[in-house]
């Protein structure tokens, strides 16, 4: 049964029809046609689908979106303004934090999600915070770099 | 990728959840995190008729501390627990314990009530909230109860609660003073833990001999392991390596752990007696005072 869902999505509202099966991320990729968030392992274990759900990350894979209704939704759509990319996309491409890209975006908003919880979140919250967002490139050095070059923080030991 | 059709229904009170699943108990799943759930549903392995959403039910989402017993609704997520302040005050083992559950994603959206009632043996709260000798509200159409959590488990994926009954709260009474705690889990990164430990001491302050204690196993049995046994062992006695070293042996032993890709059942076992001794040793240091609980940030 097709049910009405608002919720905003990058700043603008949105009156979504859906049926409850369908999820989160579904919804953004045929709905919306947001096409930037991927799927990937659909088990919340990779991170490649993370899209911030009231400034929170969650794996837009497993939140139904029925269940996002009423929420604010930011996807990597919602990042760059006025033509300008967001300093954490700077960041990114500043310290070559990807090869694929595939886990960018969920990645990227992790980041933000990150920061604006930790403007100055050190090594291990960084580390801890981004466990669950898997880059199978192997870009995790660079991934820290460009964090750090956001928080402020110092190189690490072994890299400096 | 899909998850197979349902009746998705959206109950505005505690009661007419229960009440609509007293009238579907086996066609009807709740739905509270959904991080488990939603899994088993894309895998088919749930297929239910209907999805009862009780996270728009107001008023379930809560810590609080009345009277020396924090209470908190079912709907309370790993992240509150996490960042909570009283949790970090009154029950600091809980925020030391949350950061490694899962991922933040799963902490952001799976509830108390939710990884409770899904039973997963793999997962690291029960073990813990047992040695804090926990209690679990559940609420049905026209009653409510409330019972130790330990009595909730009864098998892989099981527990003793009706399908039209959900868990509201959870109660853990405040620390006690000369009281220690200590939750340790084996896992592989942000894996689910291969092995989980919890083990409670409170001393004597005048001799420092234990007078209570709880020692809790996670994911080497079907449900959440209490080792008497063990306990009894450390009651009585002040810190000593043996008695750390002997509650290990009697864990290891109690436990039936099942081989998987985390390890083989020897090797759980045997991390199941490292885990508990080491807890032990740290339950002591903090009971003594000597360390404070409790995470970072």
């Amino acid at each position: 049964m097709i049910r009405t869902i608002r919720m905003t999505v990058n700043g603008a509202p949105h009156e979504i029809e859906a049926e409850p099966w369908e999820t989160l991320l579904e919804i953004l990729r045929r709905r919306l046609e947001l096409t930037g968030t991927k799927l990937g392992c659909d088990q919340q274990v990779c991170g490649a689908c993370t899209v911030l759900m009231n400034g929170l990350p969650v794996s837009s894979c497993s939140v139904l979106g029925v269940d996002a209704a009423e929420s604010e939704i930011l996807t990597i759509e919602g990042l760059a303004a006025g033509g300008e990319l967001h300093p954490i996309q700077k960041a990114f491409i500043e310290h070559g934090a990807f090869q694929c890209a595939y886990c960018t975006a969920g990645l990227i908003l992790a980041v933000k999600a990150l920061l604006d919880q930790m403007p100055a979140a050190d090594e291990e919250q960084t580390r801890h915070f981004l466990a669950g967002n898997l880059c199978r490139c192997g870009c995790h050095l660079e991934i820290l770099r460009a964090v750090r070059s956001l928080s402020g923080q110092p190189p690490q030991p072994e890299e400096a | 990728m899909g998850l197979r059709p349902f009746e998705y229904v959206e109950p505005s009170s505690v009661r007419e959840a229960a009440q609509f699943m007293a009238e579907h108990p086996e066609a009807a799943r709740i739905y509270a995190g959904g991080t488990s759930l939603l899994l088993l549903m894309k895998q088919g392995i749930v297929r239910p008729d209907y999805l009862v959403n009780i996270k728009k039910i107001p008023g379930l989402r809560y810590i609080e501390n009345g009277g020396g017993t924090i209470r908190i609704g079912g709907l309370t997520t790993h992240h509150d627990l996490e960042v909570s302040p009283l949790i970090r005050r009154f029950l600091p083992a809980i925020t030391e314990l949350e950061p490694q559950v899962a991922n933040i994603r799963v902490r952001s959206t799976g509830t108390i009530g939710g990884n409770l009632g899904f039973a997963e043996p793999l997962t690291d709260l029960p073990p813990l909230l047992i040695a804090l000798d926990a209690r679990v509200k559940v609420a049905g159409p026209d009653s409510e109860r409330v019972f130790p959590l330990e009595e909730l488990f009864s098998g892989y994926y099981e527990t003793t609660i009706e399908p039209h009954e959900l868990i509201t709260e959870v109660q853990v009474d405040e620390r006690k003073p000369h009281s220690g705690f200590k939750y340790l889990r084996f896992s592989v990164g942000s894996d689910k833990p291969a092995v989980g430990c919890a083990i409670g001491v409170r001393l004597d302050p005048a001799t420092g001999a234990c007078v209570e204690a709880r020692c809790v196993l996670g994911c080497v049995a079907p449900t959440p392991l209490r080792v008497r046994e063990a306990e009894d062992v450390l009651r009585g006695n002040p810190y000593r390596a043996e008695i750390a070293a002997e509650a290990g042996r009697i864990a290891s032993e109690a436990c039936s752990p099942l081989a998987d890709l985390r390890g083989s059942a020897e090797y759980k076992r045997a991390m199941a007696g490292v885990l508990v001794g080491r807890a032990v040793q740290e339950a002591f240091r903090r009971a003594e005072g000597q360390e404070p609980e409790g995470g970072r940030r």
